[in-house]
């Protein structure tokens, strides 16, 4: 059968040499033409028909990044040379991976095998390796817990760290989750228990990856314990220490809005529920031993240790799951709202840990009051229980997202959030008005758009326009903005501001994708191998991402995703098949592949 | 009545300055942030939303880019750096051309070649008329202080003709133009009826905007404010001392350095260089939003302003110091750059927002008093 390629490329392949991979081309067996439409050509369906008809073509490959855009040209000018329209086929070099160092060579097997009719998928498996059944999760949020989970339910091992002193993450500081407004925490606290008393996870808090050698299913990974000063096996959580350390900072786990001690539990369901101190607060450790320690004297079943020291741990696992999550962006770039001068405005996050009946108001929704404080003597502002409700709320959404000045895309919860904070203030303070200042109302999700009906419904004004900037008025804050569906410009008297904090990568992005030689997209989150095809893998073989750390997403999706990779991996458990590297097959190996299957 | 919508209105637009008017996802950060922008005129949104939505018609009768005095805090919080400070200096030359029913104004905007061309062209039809036409060439002899006998090589009374020939044209021109601006913003917006008398008690609002530039105090620098009322105000002294009062400002005498004549001179040179060495370093260094892009028409002007100001200078220069041959050839380089300059800039390009700006002023404040009387009567 004669062959026909047709090169319709985007500015996507400008890596790959068109010349070099067309010569490659035209010496496959049967390969009658090969022709470069160039860069988003648009096909001339009299003229592949000519050439179809001139050259008694078969079978038409279209290559490209993606080739399924032009293909219904092919298939018309196809059916108008008489031809069979099945055998127009498609050689997508996105879709396979043809990107990275091995570009070339995988571009070119994606051609050969699309010029034979095989899928690639099936000629291009790398051979499966043993894999070790241990599999290492980085990373304690909803993402890696959820992953764990899954996988130790099914009988498998699995080591999870987490660089801080519990597992949880960012789900754990939330009150509710949007749109169903259930308990965040309800949802969250079993599986966190779950997890601490699983027999298949051992659990390492206050770890990072240290280094990583080894191969897809076999992989050696050297892990950074610092240490928790405080031993996990006999703490009971008293209390004790605590009531009697000297040291205040600011909670971590409360967004910085209340403060904790120095040797500290970060929330009451904490797992492991084990007390741990702040190397760099503690006043014994940055004494060296000189002063303080009165907690391990306290403590009365003397499983404090100030003088422990980090430690390694090595780990072999078959494979790694990277669900390291995310952080806010520094909010304090953007002077426009006024955040850090103004007392009042608060960030996405702080107000979570504000309206959470956990934090320090036990769920009030309160404005900062004024304290003098007696060290600095200096007046400072703080939530205190018994506050002043605030009787106007302004949630302003996209800080920071949307905004080629800081993150050019969507951190795509914001939306959400931000209307089931207007539902949470509108239930805790009657009578109060919530504005929600909003470019695009992105409620993509099943139950959302109703979810921000009912918000619309429960008298929240909802304001088309992005408002510009905070300013005090005599002591009034006000948000200027546009109202861009009532055609007014208006300053806007509000007692709080909300900012709707967009998100970005966590600092250990980078260092973990250069220790794992995996790739980063344009935004610094991790790059899955294939947005549509497969979203949890990456480019190296037994290496997944699930949840944030691939890209903004919400809980049920991160859930979904953390899902998804236990899956591919209890896959690769049960096969006893690991995938390699896609970098691992040779063009040859698939040429060869290819051929085998289409002569079966 | 159906509003037509002209779907290739950006491209047209994109002649006069490019700027990507689509990137604009209204957020109305713009409008916000805008010190001018106010309850009555809400911009730079809204205009960018008629743009987007390639409705010419409604572009042609908003006052709205008049009042930006392009500070650029727009386009420094613009979200997608779509930089609409810049869009509305986009406008108000796609406007000037609206205005302009000679059309000559669009053509100055959109080619380069008509813009330079006219003002080469008419530089030599004036180098050569003052060349061709006076009667006694290089007068050498010197008047007993000294001086160059200016009048005898270039008659004032002559000159003077040509100069209030000139003037009137080019009011004429501004004039016509003023009412077109009138009839598009005012007459043809039905929504307003404007009382008759309001134009009257609103005439205050022309003299005072043109004469302080008031709105820029709104604005967050006030350096630009000062250099802007600095060269206008020198400017316009020129104009009144040079084509109002040629035979005053044209004399063979030497004054004293504290008379008058020469001290108005003076303040009106200073006035000059300051402001063109403000604006030509701002735009060469592109600082701030406002420098950030220059169009050829604000280059034009620049460079003309800057060669009528030195030869001038040199002219005063030369005549005083009882130099013949090089005040002969400098006055006539002189009218050959003043001349073009104020033919092309001031009727039909950069500079006709001296007399555009103002009006737009008066002419918004017309609307928005007549505005809610028309709500009165509503309800």
């Amino acid at each position: 059968m004669q062959v026909g390629v047709f090169f319709c490329l985007t500015e996507e392949s400008e890596d790959l040499n068109i010349d070099s991979i067309a010569k490659y081309t035209a010496n496959l067996p049967n390969v009658e033409i090969v022709r470069d439409l160039g860069i988003k050509p648009h096909p001339d369906m009299e003229e592949i028909n000519e050439i179809i008809r001139a050259n008694n073509l078969g079978r038409v490959v279209v290559a490209g990044d993606m080739p399924g855009y032009y293909k219904p040209a092919f298939t018309k000018a196809m059916s108008l040379a008489g031809g069979n329209t099945d055998e127009v086929r498609l050689a997508s070099f996105m879709e396979h991976g043809a990107k990275g160092k091995e570009a070339m060579d995988r571009a070119k097997a994606i051609i050969a095998c699309a010029t034979m009719a095989v899928p690639f998928p099936l000629a291009a498996i790398p051979t499966g390796n043993p894999v070790n059944h241990s599999t290492l999760i980085i990373g304690g949020g909803i993402a890696g817990i959820q992953s764990a989970l899954e996988i130790a339910n099914a009988g498998k091992p699995v080591f999870l760290i987490e660089q801080s002193g519990t597992i949880g993450g960012h789900m754990a500081m939330f009150d509710k989750t949007f749109p169903t407004l259930d308990c965040a925490a309800c949802i969250l606290t079993p599986k966190m228990v779950n997890v601490g008393q699983h027999d298949m996870i051992q659990l390492f808090t206050r770890s990072r990856v240290a280094g990583i050698t080894g191969d897809p299913g076999a992989y050696h990974v050297r892990i950074k314990q610092s240490a928790r000063f405080v031993d996990v096996k006999s703490c009971v959580a008293c209390n004790q220490c605590t009531e009697v350390c000297p040291v205040k900072v600011e909670s971590e786990f409360d967004a910085g809005i209340s403060l904790r001690k120095a040797i500290y539990i970060p929330f009451p369901q904490a797992v492991p529920n084990a007390y741990l101190v702040d190397p760099e607060r503690c006043t014994y450790i940055l004494s060296g031993g000189k002063k303080c320690g009165v907690c391990a004297k306290k403590c009365p079943k003397e499983c404090i240790n100030l003088n422990e020291t980090d430690h390694y741990v090595d780990l072999e696992v078959g494979n790694i799951v990277l669900a390291i999550g995310y952080e806010l962006l520094d909010v304090s770039r953007i002077d426009q709202y006024g955040y850090g001068k103004y007392p009042n405005v608060l960030t996405s996050l702080e107000f979570e840990r504000l309206t959470n009946a956990s934090g320090t108001t036990g769920g009030r929704i309160v404005m900062k009051s004024k304290r003098f404080n007696k060290k600095t003597e200096k007046d400072e502002w703080v939530f205190l229980p018994d506050g002043v409700p605030p009787k106007s709320v302004a949630i302003i959404h996209c800080v920071g997202s949307r905004n080629k000045k800081y993150n050019a895309y969507c951190s795509r919860v914001c939306c959400m959030y931000s209307l089931k904070f207007a539902h949470l203030v509108k239930e805790k303070i009657p009578d109060v008005t919530v504005y929600e200042f909003y470019i695009d109302m992105r409620a993509f999700g099943k139950g959302y758009e109703e979810f921000a009906d009912r918000i619309k419904e429960e008298g929240t004004l909802i304001i088309r326009g992005h408002s510009a900037m905070v300013t005090m008025n005599n002591g009034q804050m006000v948000v200027r903005g546009e109202d861009i569906i009532n055609d007014k410009l208006a300053e806007f008297h509000v007692d709080m501001v909300v900012l709707a904090v967009g998100l970005i990568p966590s600092p250990g992005t980078d260092e973990l994708a250069r220790m794992m030689d995996i790739s980063k997209d344009h935004d610094g989150w991790f790059s899955e191998l294939n947005y549509n095809g497969s979203p949890t893998d990456t480019e190296k073989g037994g290496i997944y991402v699930a949840g944030m750390c691939q890209g903004p997403k919400d809980i049920p999706d991160t859930v979904a995703q953390a899902s998804a990779v236990a899956a591919g991996i209890l896959r690769s458990l049960t096969t006893k098949r690991g995938i390699g590297h896609l970098s691992s097959i040779p063009l040859s190996e698939i040429e060869a592949k290819a051929k085998n299957i289409q002569t079966v | 009545m159906a509003i037509r919508v002209n779907p290739g209105f950006i491209n047209d637009l994109n002649r006069f300055g490019k700027e990507n008017i689509e990137l604009c996802y209204q957020c109305g950060d713009c409008s916000a942030v805008c010190p001018h922008s106010d309850e009555f005129y809400k911009f730079p949104r809204k205009p960018i939303r008629l743009l987007q939505m390639g409705l010419e018609k409604k572009v042609e009768t908003t006052l709205e880019p008049w009042l930006c005095y392009y500070c650029g805090d727009c386009s420094d919080l613009c979200p997608r750096d779509a930089n609409p400070g810049d869009t509305m200096m986009i406008l108000r030359r796609y406007l000037t051309s609206v205005y302009d029913w000679t059309g000559l104004s669009r053509k100055f905007y959109t080619s380069h070649w008509w813009e330079i061309g006219a003002v080469f062209v008419i530089g030599i039809l004036i180098a050569l008329l003052f060349s061709a036409f006076n009667p006694h060439g290089i007068v050498t002899t010197l008047t007993p202080d000294g001086g160059v006998k200016i009048n005898e090589m270039f008659p004032v009374e002559t000159v003077n003709i040509g100069a209030h020939i000139m003037l009137i044209s080019i009011a004429s021109f501004l004039i016509a133009n003023i009412i077109r601006m009138w009839y598009l913003t005012l007459l043809k917006d039905r929504s307003v009826r404007i009382p008759f008398t309001l134009y009257f008690r609103k005439l205050y609002q022309l003299f005072v905007h043109f004469l302080t530039q008031k709105q820029f105090i709104k604005c967050k620098d006030r350096s630009y404010w000062i250099f802007h009322l600095l060269l206008m105000s020198a400017y316009v002294l020129m104009f009144v001392l040079i084509v109002g009062n040629l035979r005053w400002f044209q004399t063979d005498r030497i004054y004293s350095w504290y008379q008058p004549q020469r001290l108005l001179g003076y303040y009106s040179t200073l006035g000059l260089l300051a402001g063109l060495a403000f604006f030509s370093w701002g735009r060469i260094r592109k600082i701030g939003q406002k420098f950030k892009f220059s169009h050829l028409s604000d280059w034009i002007f620049i460079i003309l302003l800057f060669l009528t100001t030195t030869s001038g200078i040199l002219l005063h220069f030369f005549r005083l110091s009882g130099m013949p041959v090089a005040s002969y050839y400098t006055y006539i380089i002189h009218m050959a750059v003043l001349v073009p300059m104020l033919c092309v800039e001031v009727p039909f390009s950069k500079w006709s927002h001296l007399a555009y700006r103002p009006f737009a002023i008066y002419f918004a404040e017309i609307k928005k008093s007549a505005l809610p009387a028309r709500k009165k009567n509503d309800a």
